[in-house]
């Protein structure tokens, strides 16, 4: 190992330092060089993204179910229990009907809030150094996508546009630690404040200390000024475990939320909400099964019996 | 000299940053993956001497802090990048032992990725940075580190190559 360095090489150390110290005061005063430069190197990435995510979307999926093979074996089974179940249930149920019309109620999540929306493919799963979950999508300026602009799947809140491009935009997703959304509980009307957490597990807080949550509550955006970043009544997750702890000023959950940021591939951006809002419309329905058809065969004594 | 060898390494570290920012981002790998250019980066460092290493640091910091996705101001992963590139050089320099010893290379870049990532994670606090829950902040950066392990042995024969080719010292393992 080496004793010391020489004065020219300290030199270069603390010149290359000072250099980044400026860089850091420059872009935390808000020059707009240091901007243009991210914008303008994301600007010439964005045509290679698209073709690499053409290319390799298929290769990385391929990998990603690899890995997730054991768990999704387990939720077959647990799926096929539930579905047994389920079928058993709607056998002996003699209002099969008056679910059949429910079931052709279900409307779609974009639909059903009368969302204007522009769709995007992932093309990009964002950084794995630097600690943020951040999703780029192929659209951008060009498609009238702009910053804080909700993103959302048939699920539910994906996330909000954090940088919008020509041709891209950057979005930060709903499991971003820095991520803060407005909450909503469905039918009980409480609000809270929910942050992500770096996994599918986000926290809820309530701002009332007099209101209680309660296991399976749904979760939807309360929706912000003029729609930006939030439009309202968007499904974020459920309620999966509460914290009652004693001397907490007011209660927090646990929520899982609904989009699987795993298999993302095509999201879209509410670009013009209604001026109403929907309320509790988009809260997801339960599952209702496809009824199966029950055939009862009468035997019946043949006319000539046979000797 | 060193504005030469800063020229002529650029392009490579160029062209690793557009396979790390369009290739290895598409894939969804346990744990969160790898940085391809950070291993890259830093084994490049620990080839170096220190006073290359810190200037390699340099270029390349840069360019993780132009990537979209860099949480932190401009100059965030510079500054951080000149410290690991000059210290992981300083710390193989002059020692054969070292640089003659690949797995003492492999568990020295795995850790200073680590290292590297967890600096960076304290740094941001300081700056205002959000950190997210402790147990995904460990998760990660233990599978960064083991995913380097697995990763740097096969990027170590083309980049001592690389680098014996370029700057005609004999770094090759």
């Amino acid at each position: 190992m080496r004793s010391g360095g020489d004065n020219r090489g300290r030199l270069l150390l603390i010149s290359l330092i000072v250099t980044s110290l400026f860089l850091i005061t420059l872009d935390l005063r808000g020059v707009q060089v240091i901007t243009g430069l991210r914008n303008g190197s994301q600007s010439a990435l964005s045509p290679v993204q698209s073709v690499a995510a053409t290319v390799f979307r298929p290769v990385g999926n391929f990998f990603s179910d690899v890995t997730h093979l054991g768990r999704t074996r387990g939720e077959i089974n647990k799926l096929k229990a539930a579905n047994e179940k389920l079928r058993q249930a709607l056998i002996n149920r003699k209002n099969a009907d008056a679910e059949l019309t429910q079931l052709k109620s279900v409307l779609d999540l974009a639909g059903t809030a009368k969302y204007k929306v522009v769709s995007a493919k992932v093309i990009s799963l964002g950084s794995t150094s630097s600690f943020t979950q951040t999703i780029t999508i192929d659209a951008g300026t060009n498609d009238g996508v702009r910053q804080n602009m909700t993103v959302i799947t048939g699920l539910g809140l994906v996330g909000v546009v954090k940088i919008s491009y020509p041709s891209s935009a950057l979005v930060q997703l709903t499991t971003d630690p820095a991520f803060r959304v407005g909450a909503r509980v469905a039918g009980s009307q409480q609000i809270g404040i929910l942050s992500g957490q770096g996994t599918r597990k986000a926290v809820l807080q309530l701002l009332d200390n007099q209101t209680t949550l309660k296991v399976g509550d749904v979760i939807l955006a309360r929706g912000s000024q003029n729609n930006r970043p939030f439009v309202p009544g968007v499904p974020i997750g459920e309620v999966t475990t509460v914290d009652n702890a004693a001397g907490a000023v007011t209660q927090t959950a646990d929520v899982k939320l609904y989009v699987n940021f795993a298999a993302l591939s095509v999201v879209s951006v509410v670009i013009g909400a209604p001026k109403a809002d929907p309320r509790d419309a988009l809260v997801p329905k339960a599952p209702v099964p496809t009824p199966v058809p029950t055939v009862t065969v009468y035997a019946q004594p043949s006319e000539s019996p046979t000797p | 000299m060193f504005a030469r060898r800063f020229l002529i390494s650029f392009p490579i570290f160029s062209f690793v940053y557009i396979m790390q920012e369009s290739v290895v981002s598409q894939f969804k790998i346990f744990g969160g993956g790898f940085s391809l250019f950070l291993i890259f980066a830093l084994l490049w460092s620990a080839l170096g001497n220190p006073e290359m290493g810190a200037l390699t640091g340099f270029g390349a910091g840069l360019m993780m802090d132009l990537s979209q996705t860099a949480s932190g101001p401009m100059g965030q992963w510079t500054l951080i990048m000149i410290l690991a590139g000059f210290t992981i050089s300083y710390l193989g320099y002059g020692d054969d032992n070292f640089r003659g010893n690949p797995i003492s290379l492999v568990f020295t870049v795995a850790a200073g990725v680590a290292i590297t990532r967890l600096i960076y994670l304290i740094l941001g606090l300081f700056l205002g940075s959000e950190m997210g829950s402790a147990w995904s902040v460990i998760a990660s950066l233990f599978s960064s580190a083991f995913w380097s392990v697995a990763v740097v042995p096969l990027l170590m024969p083309i980049v001592t190559r690389l680098h014996e080719a370029l700057f005609d010292v004999k770094s090759r393992i």
